[in-house]
């Protein structure tokens, strides 16, 4: 189903958010042309104007100070001082000025190149942000973080220096070819241009065969942060079973990975013909021109300047070495960062679809969800009808699909086949924002966010201060975070206070209350609770629950009871529903769930309901 | 601030002496030296080439002029030809040989520094990693260390440039002496003005390192709280926090590249102002015929081959900051003591299980974000509050033993688990496990007998064959499949894509809460450890599913010492012995029948559960609003 669809012209690619006009996506069709719309974006063309040809004047007065040293030399070996005072001036100016131009440059381009880093990383961010849920998890989320800011990083380093590099060989390449053009005899352009050819076509040879070796470098370190950042996140697994040796083998392996191809990449970067090609077109200018010279076309002098001249060609030929490298980094980093922006996401905002109050009616028509790139369904043709305001408990075993029917709801997934209706309309034609906005879960696991506890309460809708300590106490939290050092400005998540599974879904239940919504998805299949603050828990639920069409994912009992209509699943499917006293008479999977827990025998279980 | 944003040192930053951290840099390139001499010579040889070339080929121009023996001269300008093309095609092959060793000293060197730091990383214990999050430690270890490998390339280009320094000094010296003492007495200037750099490149290097870092950290925890926000449609949050960083880290490295691009134009200004005297002094000389014109032309040229090797020496230990800095942050990293060590090496074949706590004592430090403007981290506001769990706490548990945690939050059940593991360290008193302490065993032979497993399971992005046998790598696939037959049955593994060999995905996120505890459980199971620590092990399987697990668990557990931290009463009665904590003390102790028997804490609590099982208690719950 996920078809990796890494180069399509997606102009119209689907994306959860938007906050800005995304004015890049129509030119996501090929790294080279995502990188130059960003090189030409708003001022950014300006500046590289204005670096273009501040590389050349600056070239320029390179040059001219050498012209004019010969000059001065000249000048003061036939005995005349009159200029010496002004030729320091000059030469001072020059020497200074020449400099100060130079910072300006490089001022300049350091600021378009870390620009740019910055606002590529914004959209790769952005886009993100927008990604379906089912995208998220088949990322790694070590690779995403290598790419937002390493790889992100190679565009700045194609800016600076390479950018300026590249027009400032391009220029010193050209200005003495032309320079052979003008002054000197017609034939002795022959090396120069056999030899800017040559180049061209070495180059290319070159920067071809960078390609793979820039891409598995890349990709390479994708991959070793990935594993280290995976290896980091289950320490604790990896201390509990003593696999350190493995882990760290495991990571010493692409680590490994890495450095063979930065030593390949290495040995193409030697292997630069041109570098070759430049010192043959050297000396073959020299015995160009001396065959020139006994011919009586060329004086001794001329053969030195143009020999000279030639030999200036060096430095931009040794230098684009490391240009074209970077580009072909850029490139790659570009590359990986397209793939992910480009892959196809399934859920759209839905910006013109319907906005308005949910009343709460919920209905599944024949829904089945298949996990991409498999053909066992994991749920089977669901069929539910819930009126506005009911508590529908699900039962089933553990591995039943019982969590997965509740994430179509807010379209954290799109279901293969059938479809969901809120208010008789499918969710597919709800705005995005209106639908999720109304929509609260509160999950099994509740991740928290390294803030503070205030701050996580306050995720959903941004709070006073008083209005969290309400719904604090409302979910039964306030008790426990009064306890903590600093209260409600304690940090919690990855640094910072460690709660328990009980206290995360109290938090959990306060960023409900706080957001008040018209649907709730109460994943309370845990029980990790502690038993005395059970009955505070189990009455902050029950609170939550009113006024609201709530999905209630539970085993307890106590919870059932509360509920309008009891579904039991079992292995994707629907294989009961009704009320309890129904079910235990109907149905044997949904008594068999509760009779052991219970130490009832079922006769009991059954008498008791009648 | 949130978010962790700021960008303090972390608390295991220190600030190193040059001279140290030179030394540890200069040890990793040890192994590689001959290569790196090779590569400064072949460096060196390469400019000496380079400019060997204009002069050969100017001497064999001037050989035209001369003309007695015409064929002889011919020879020799044929020769000279020749040696050019020689050289030149020798410049290639050093070039060749440099690159190619010196990017594999490189990455030889990362390589061995990313392992090193690697391993130190790997042998903290829990402590470091409740404190510091792991974004900013991979953008440590990967990142930072490619900076460090910079420094391999700085220092043969400057070794070579002084050689070639020092050619050019004595060739202008060669030239005209004078001259050559107006140009020495500029030199000073030139190292004043690089060198004022310094500290300032490497202040705003660290601050441009740690600002990538945070930028990494959050695009971490922003992609693995997703859900979240995608579930209160909260993007736009997360968003205006990432520009937040993401500014930072851009103003942050605009700075650090605004200053380092000023050192290369203020040393050029001294090179202008040589120029500039060397005119008026030269062309002084020239005038008074004391210097031929000629000299004074190569004098001129020699400066500039001899002012760019000076700029690279004397901008060395600016630019040389990045990499001293990458090394700052790295080598903090590997010299922070993990607090957790042995301090014999006992191995032991077979643990029994019998285990003491005596007079054991200890307590978390709760650390607070040290904040220091990015320097030193000295002047470290200190925000650290001490919490007691155990003070003098004992507890003997038998070889074979079951014993059952039952408690509060926060009374100390999980931290004893932790302890008995050797994830944090203890402040005072005993574990002994068989009699020998513990902190007396080879680390990890002694963990390789503990079987942990936890409450919020942690899965690799594997295949579920790979998850289940990851402490026992060699375990076969019915292996496999019996220790998940014994985690509750695996009948639902068939119902995956592609059965044991489904990828489950990173943090195992293609499963269900539940089964990942399954999975968990299996994992552990496999291992046959001595002693097993259930720390609310099924919290999130249905009852049924639960009940299967109870049944193959009672199995399981005899034979070994086993630790049952519980919130759920009704699946400790039947371990045989109950101790009920409350902070940090033991305040009953018996099984299930003699504590409600006792009508205490235990039977408190108990009855207060089953209460909530109760069907009074159902129905009444009905009526709460």
């Amino acid at each position: 189903m996920q078809k990796e669809v890494l180069k399509s012209a997606n102009d119209n690619a689907k994306t959860e958010f938007s906050p800005e006009e995304d004015k890049f996506s129509h030119v996501r069709t090929s790294s080279r042309r995502w990188i130059i719309a960003h090189l030409l974006a708003g001022p950014n063309k300006f500046i590289i104007v204005i670096i273009f040809f501040g590389t050349i004047i600056s070239s320029l007065l390179g040059s001219g100070l050498m012209v004019l040293i010969g000059t001065a030399i000249d000048e003061f070996s036939v005995g005349d001082s009159s200029n010496m005072l002004s030729y320091a001036i000059f030469f001072f100016i020059f020497a200074v000025g020449s400099p100060l131009l130079n910072l300006l440059m490089s001022l300049t381009r350091e600021n378009l190149a870390q620009r740019i880093e910055r606002d590529t990383r914004q959209e790769f961010y952005v886009s993100l942000l927008g990604k379906s849920q089912s995208f998220h998890e088949s990322q790694r989320i070590g690779d995403i973080m290598a790419r937002a800011t390493n790889d992100v990083r190679m565009l700045n380093f194609m800016v600076s220096p390479g950018l300026s590099l590249l027009f400032e060989s391009f220029m010193r390449l050209v200005i003495p070819i032309i320079f052979v053009a003008i002054f000197y005899p017609i034939d002795l352009l022959a090396t120069p241009l056999i030899f800017i050819v040559l180049f061209i076509i070495t180059l290319r040879g070159y920067t071809r065969q960078l390609d793979p070796v820039a891409n598995r470098l890349r990709a390479e370190f994708g991959q070793m942060n990935a594993v280290l950042n995976e290896t980091l996140s289950g320490i604790e697994v990896v201390k509990g079973s003593t696999t350190e040796e493995y882990e760290l083998n495991r990571y010493f392996i692409n680590a490994k990975g890495y450095r063979d191809a930065f030593v390949d990449q290495g040995r193409i970067m030697a292997r630069y013909i041109p570098l070759l090609l430049i010192g043959l077109a050297i000396t073959a200018s020299l015995g160009h021109g001396i065959i020139l010279y006994i011919d009586g076309k060329m004086t001794v002098g001329a053969i030195i300047s143009y020999v000279g001249l030639m030999s200036t060609l060096r430095f931009p030929t040794f230098i684009s070495i490391w240009v074209f490298a970077l580009i072909r980094l850029a490139i790659s980093g570009a590359d990986r960062l397209l793939d992910i922006m480009t892959k196809e996401s399934e859920i759209d905002e839905n910006l013109e679809g319907i906005e308005q109050k949910i009343a709460g009616k919920v209905v599944f028509e024949n829904v089945s969800f298949t996990y991409p790139g498999s053909d066992k369904n994991v749920l089977n043709k669901i069929d539910i009808m819930v009126a506005p305001g009911q508590t529908v408990a699900i039962v089933g075993t553990t591995g039943s699909g019982k969590t997965t029917v509740t994430k179509f709801l807010s379209r954290l997934y799109d279901p293969n086949e059938g479809r969901i209706l809120i208010d008789d309309i499918d969710v597919r034609d709800w705005k995005l924002d209106s639908l999720r906005s109304q929509i609260s879960y509160i999950e099994q696991d509740t991740f928290l966010f390294s803030d503070k506890i205030s701050e996580n309460i306050s995720f959903g809708r941004t709070s006073e201060i008083e209005e969290i300590q309400r719904v604090a106490r409302e979910a039964q939290a306030d008790e426990f975070i009064e306890q903590l050092p600093q209260k409600y400005d304690s940090e919690v998540g990855e640094r910072g206070v460690q709660l328990s599974g009980g206290q995360r879904q109290r938090i959990a239940i306060a960023r409900a209350f706080l957001t008040d919504p018209r649907i709730l998805i109460l994943d309370d299949s845990t029980s990790a609770i502690d038993s005395d603050t059970e009955d505070k828990i189990q009455k902050a639920m029950r609170r939550i629950l009113y006024g609201r069409t709530t999905f209630l994912i539970t085993h307890r009992l106590s919870q059932i009871r509360w509920a309008d209509l009891i579904l039991v699943m079992k292995k994707g499917q629907i294989i009961a529903k009704g009320s309890h006293e129904n079910l235990l008479k109907t149905s044997e999977e949904y008594r068999k769930i509760f009779v052991k827990r219970f130490n009832l025998d079922e006769k009991s279980l059954l008498e008791e309901v009648n | 601030m949130g978010f962790g944003i700021g960008l303090g040192a972390e608390e295991y930053d220190r600030s190193y002496k040059d001279r140290d951290l030179v030394r540890r840099v200069l040890a990793y390139f040890r192994p590689y030296k001959n290569s790196l001499i090779i590569v400064t010579l072949f460096l060196f040889a390469q400019s000496i080439v380079n400019a060997l070339i204009p002069i050969i080929s100017r001497e064999a121009i001037l050989q035209l002029e001369i003309a007695d023996d015409i064929e002889q001269q011919q020879l020799y300008i044929i020769f000279l030809i020749g040696i050019t093309l020689i050289l030149n095609t020798l410049g290639w092959v050093f070039n060749y040989y440099r690159q190619t060793l010196s990017s594999k000293v490189i990455g030889d060197a990362v390589l061995d520094l990313r392992k090193d730091v690697n391993v130190s990383v790997l042998n903290h214990d829990m402590s470091f990693y409740d404190k510091y999050p792991t974004g900013k430690i991979v953008s440590r270890i990967n990142t930072d260390s490619r900076d460090f490998g910079q420094t391999a390339d700085q220092l043969s280009q400057t070794v070579s440039s002084i050689l070639l320094v020092g050619i050019m000094f004595a060739v202008m010296l060669t030239i005209n002496v004078e001259l050559t003492l107006v140009v020495l007495l500029l030199v000073p200037f030139i190292f004043v003005i690089a060198l004022s750099f310094r500290k300032a490149a490497r202040r705003l290097t660290l601050v441009g390192q740690r600002a990538l870092a945070v930028v990494n950290a959050f695009v971490q925890e922003s992609f693995t709280g997703i859900q979240i926000a995608k579930t209160f449609r909260q993007e736009s949050k997360l968003f205006v926090k990432f520009k937040s960083v993401n500014k930072q880290s851009y103003q942050a490295n605009l700075k650090r590249a605004y200053l380092l691009n000023f050192i290369f134009p203020a040393m050029s200004t001294v090179q202008g102002i040589a120029l500039a005297l060397l005119v008026i002094v030269g062309g002084t000389a020239t005038l008074n015929n004391e210097l031929q014109a000629a000299d004074f032309y190569l004098f001129l040229q020699s400066l500039q081959l001899f002012f760019f090797p000076l700029f690279i020496i004397a901008s060395f230990w600016p630019s040389f900051q990045s990499g001293l800095s990458a090394a700052e942050r790295i080598f903090a990293l590997i010299d922070t003591p993990p607090a957790v060590i042995q301090n014999d090496n006992i191995v032991s074949k077979k643990i029994e299980g019998e285990i003491i706590f005596k007079d054991l004592t200890f307590s978390y430090v709760e650390g607070k974000e040290v904040l220091d403007k990015g320097k030193t981290s000295e002047n470290k506001t200190k925000a650290k509050k001490e919490v007691k769990v155990f003070d003098d706490f004992s507890l003997n548990i038998k070889p074979g033993e079951s014993l059952a945690i039952v408690g509060h939050t926060g009374a100390g059940k999980s931290s004893l688990a932790k302890l008995l593991a050797r994830f944090y360290e203890f402040q005072s008193g005993d574990i002994l496990i068989d009699g020998v302490n513990i902190r007396d065993y080879n680390l990890k032979e002694y963990r390789k007998h503990i079987g942990i497993i936890h409450q919020v399971p942690f899965l690799w992005g594997d295949t579920l064959e790979n998850n289940v046998k990851y402490g026992r790598v060699d375990a076969s696939s019915d292996d496999v499949r019996w220790a998940l037959e014994q985690a509750g049955g695996a009948d639902w593994v068939d119902d995956l894509p592609q059965g044991l060999n489904t990828n489950i995905r990173e943090r195992g996120s293609l499963l269900s809460m539940g089964q990942r505890q399954l999975v968990a459980l299996a994992r552990v199971l496999l291992e046959n450890p001595s002693i097993l620590v259930l720390d609310e092990a099924t919290a999130s399987v249905d009852p049924f599913t639960e009940t299967r697990i109870q049944e193959a668990l009672e199995k399981t557990i005899k034979g070994r010492t086993s630790i049952i931290i519980a919130h759920r009463l009704w699946t400790v009665r039947q371990v045989d012995r109950i101790i009920v904590l409350d902070h940090g003390k033991i305040v009953e102790e018996g099984n299930h029948d003699q504590l409600i028997a006792q009508n205490g804490v235990y039977a408190l609590l108990y009855n207060t559960y089953f209460r909530h099982q109760s069907l009074e208690y159902i129905e009444k719950a009905i009526e709460w609003s």
